[in-house]
């Protein structure tokens, strides 16, 4: 009986098997000589009397018994040869077992971390060190001393075991494979227990082939891994629990990390960990290649091949290992825009919108609801408020028909925002758009239609473009057979103010507010012209445009009754009326200072009828 | 004096309602155009009290369209066929009103319900009743729901020349309803013409009673 860690443990089995050897040695003292030859003669006597009587007996007792008696040999042997398969395990590693492999005593470490000193007896006898004696590697350990080792935690356990791993293997060994040794040498190296396992360890060949790559990969990588890339600390631990639960529970690894297998592994060659996340998202388009192909359509792909390494990438939005079935984005909390887009995203949070989702309304609009996920664009919302507003307020058109004359008019110049964000500063976009489809123009598209006139459409000068400038755009359209004109639409002047939509009661519905000269939201008007990488440039016009006899045709289909008079007509307005009232007024006035000529002639006659 | 029944009734309702639109059209039409100037009523008011007259107007006329045609009246708006008689009296009556009216010669028009408009009379009401008052309509029309009439709108050229067109017609009938307003108070006595549209028969002094 022993005390480990203050329990008592029983020992018994091989120790107690002495005293059957002892009661065997004292039979063979007490026989003596005479009484063997008394014995001799009665055994003489009684022969035959025996063979006779008792022949038959035994043979037929020894058929029966024949089958058993067979049985009990098999038996024999086959414990026989178990024994001999359990000749490779130490004398030492037996007795180490006697303990270790029946109580589940349990060790205490210096940080309260606790560790079974159970060791599975057959785990022990699979593992490629079932040759091994325990002391081989519990090197503070023997048959004579067995002193209570003092760790500080679990982990220093398995640092100082791990160095008696050196004891066989050799540094030429360890530092044959690369990522072995880049394993190894880092300053937090794992000792080497996390990897390959305590008493359990087996022969890499084996397991390689018996696990699938996931559960290979994650042996190493479920536990605390990291690395640092340039200085910037890359973790390579993977939440397998997530990673199960994802989407993709039931890939392998090997399939997004392509080089990487159960035979392969090689050296991170990334300069930083934003240049791994970007090289990694290529894989994405493997299985899913129409939403890799609206993305890079997007806004975002284009900043990213302008160099922008902030613009967002697959895993930036649905994350790397925990991929989620939709978008991470459905709660308010964790929508991935706000990372990059935070004003935006206060904005949004002050809006109807945002409102309704923070009360829990599941159907209230997310950013994707408005700008597409994938071929995300911007101020999509002021160009096409049809489609992303009436999207889902599909009663909108007959809402405003209620209540607003020329409503389908209004919606359609009018951007959605320019009424239900009250508080906003206006502008007038004057775009260029296809005729038919009234989809903007590109830039690229558009310095080909105006060839040199575009340098002078977006040269900057302090009063803006002038009308006349507007009259020879319209014209160069015209002559370049673009099939493209300016639409103006009413919209936002900061695209940001248009996701601080309000409560419906608030928007803007008095018709003074636009259809007067003073207005003031048509204060200002701009030119906008979409860049290659998808944003609007803004080029300032002077508002006196939208007044003016040029723009006529040019802005033919954008207007506001008394918002924006054409000022030639009122000057001639006031000459027709002047001229209406004073062609009576010099008639009257002529007939008066004419009436002693008529009068006199009156006269004449009377004279020239009395004499008759 | 003579009476002539000039107006027959149908003529001097159409007459009545027709000038009372068009007061109130002007008027709207100016709260519309010129909100930042005059405050009377609010612009949808104006816009829905404009909307109710346009088509008080339309429908008017059409009244005199069918009457006229109808009644085979149309004629009096018809210019003589022969240039030198139609250009003749054109000048005639341009002299007596530039002239001959200062001097207290006698007008050389004289109204009969056959021949009720002089030359120029007859050249101003067709080009009004038959180009200017259904281009204003039509005009007015499109804008009235542009959306319906977004191919017409794009045919005349956009909303801008709509508007415009329909501005300066607006601007003429203003001008013209001051010349018109004057004239009518050139019959025999100040009210005999107007008094003639509201009872139809207009007075005239026996032939050479005002020599």
């Amino acid at each position: 009986m022993v005390r480990l860690n203050g329990e008592q443990v029983v020992l018994n089995g091989a120790y107690q098997g002495w005293t059957l050897d002892e009661d065997f040695a004292a039979a063979q003292d007490r026989s003596s000589e005479g009484d063997s030859r008394a014995m001799f003669r009665m055994f003489r006597k009684i022969l035959p009397a025996g063979i006779f009587l008792l022949g038959p007996v035994s043979a037929l007792l020894f058929v029966c018994l024949l089958p058993l008696i067979s049985l009990l040999m098999v038996l024999t042997l086959l414990t026989k040869v178990a024994l001999a398969s359990e000749s490779t395990e130490s004398e030492e590693a037996v007795i180490c077992m006697g303990c270790h492999s029946g109580q589940d005593a349990v060790k205490t470490f210096g940080n309260k971390e606790t560790v079974s000193l159970k060791i599975d007896k057959s785990h022990f006898k699979g593992s490629v060190h079932s040759f091994l004696s325990c002391t081989g590697c519990h090197s503070s350990v023997s048959l004579d001393k067995h002193p209570s080792a003092q760790y500080t935690s679990r982990r220093d356990l398995a640092a100082r075991i791990s160095l008696s791993c050196k004891g066989c293997h050799s540094d030429e060994q360890l530092m044959a494979k690369p990522l072995h040794r880049q394993a190894i040498t880092r300053s937090n190296a794992p000792p080497c227990s996390d990897c390959h396992g305590s008493h359990a360890i087996r022969k890499a060949s084996g397991w390689k082939e018996a696990s699938n790559t996931s559960q290979y990969c994650l042996t190493c990588h479920k536990k605390d891994l990291s690395t640092s890339v340039n200085g910037e600390t890359l973790s390579l631990t993977i939440d397998e629990a997530a990673l199960r639960h994802s989407v993709h529970g039931g890939q392998e690894c090997s399939q997004c990390h392509e080089e990487y297998s159960v035979k392969s592994h090689p050296l991170n060659k990334f300069k930083s960990k934003r240049e791994l996340s970007i090289s990694l998202s290529g894989i994405c388009r493997q299985c899913h290649a129409a939403k890799y192909a609206q993305h890079q359509g997007s806004i975002h792909t284009t900043l990213l091949q302008r160099g922008n390494t902030k613009a967002p990438v697959c895993t930036d939005c649905h994350g790397a290992h925990a991929v989620g079935p939709k978008a991470l984005g459905v709660t308010l909390s964790g929508a991935p825009c706000r990372k990059c887009h935070e004003s935006t995203f206060e904005a949004y949070k002050s809006s109807v919108h945002g409102k309704a989702k923070m009360n829990g309304k599941t159907s209230a609009p997310i950013c994707s609801s408005c700008h597409p996920a994938h071929e995300v664009k911007p101020a999509l919302a002021s160009r096409s408020p049809r489609t992303t507003c009436i999207g889902c307020h599909k009663e909108v058109a007959a809402l405003h028909r209620e209540w607003l004359p020329n409503a389908d008019m209004h919606l359609e110049a009018i951007a959605c925002t320019a009424c239900h964000v009250p508080d906003a500063e206006r502008t007038v976009y004057l775009r260029v758009t296809d005729n038919k489809s009234g989809v903007s123009v590109l830039k690229s598209a558009l310095k080909e239609f105006l060839g040199p006139g575009y340098e002078k459409l977006t040269s900057a000068r302090p009063d803006g473009l002038e009308a006349q400038q507007l009259w020879d755009v319209y014209q160069q359209l015209g002559e370049s057979r673009s099939q493209a004109g300016l639409t103006g639409t009413l919209g936002l002047q900061d695209c940001n103010a248009s996701h601080r939509l309000a409560s419906k009661k608030w928007a803007v519905r008095q018709c003074d507010n636009c259809h007067d000269a003073n207005s003031k939201f048509f204060k200002t008007v701009a030119m906008a012209v979409i860049s290659p990488d998808g944003h609007e440039e803004h080029y300032l016009v002077n508002r006196s445009v939208l007044g003016s006899v040029f723009t006529l045709l040019p802005i033919h289909q954008f207007y506001a009754l008394g918002g924006t008079r054409i000022r030639l007509l009122d000057i001639l307005g006031i000459a027709m009326v002047f001229g209406g009232v004073s062609l009576p007024v010099m008639h009257i006035l002529l007939r008066l200072l004419s009436i002693p000529i008529r009068e006199a002639r009156r006269m004449n006659r009377l004279r020239k009828g009395g004499r008759r | 004096m003579k009476k002539i029944y000039l107006h027959p009734l149908p003529v001097r309702i159409w007459h009545w309602i027709n000038a009372l639109s068009f007061l109130i059209l002007i008027f709207t039409g100016l709260q519309i155009r010129y909100r930042d100037i005059m405050q009377v009523t609010s612009f949808r008011t104006a816009v829905d009290i404009h909307n109710v007259f346009g088509f008080v107007l339309l429908f008017n006329f059409f009244i005199w369209l069918v009457y006229y045609l109808v009644s085979g009246k149309i004629k009096v708006y018809i210019p003589d066929f022969s240039f030198k008689v139609f250009v003749g009296g054109c000048i005639r009556q341009a002299r007596y009103y530039g002239y001959g009216i200062f001097i207290g010669e006698e007008n050389p028009h004289h109204c009969t319900p056959e021949n009720k408009f002089n030359p120029m009379q007859q050249v101003a009401y067709l080009n009004i009743m038959a180009v200017f008052i259904p281009l204003q309509l039509v005009t007015g029309i499109l804008m009235w729901d542009m959306k319906k009439y977004a191919y017409w709108i794009g045919l005349a050229g956009g909303i801008r020349i709509v508007d415009s067109v329909h501005v300066l017609l607006f601007l003429f009938f203003t001008s013209f309803l001051f010349v018109h307003i004057y004239l009518a108070t050139l019959g025999h006595t100040t009210f005999a013409h107007i008094k003639a549209m509201v009872t139809g028969f207009e007075e005239e002094p026996e032939h050479g009673h005002s020599h």
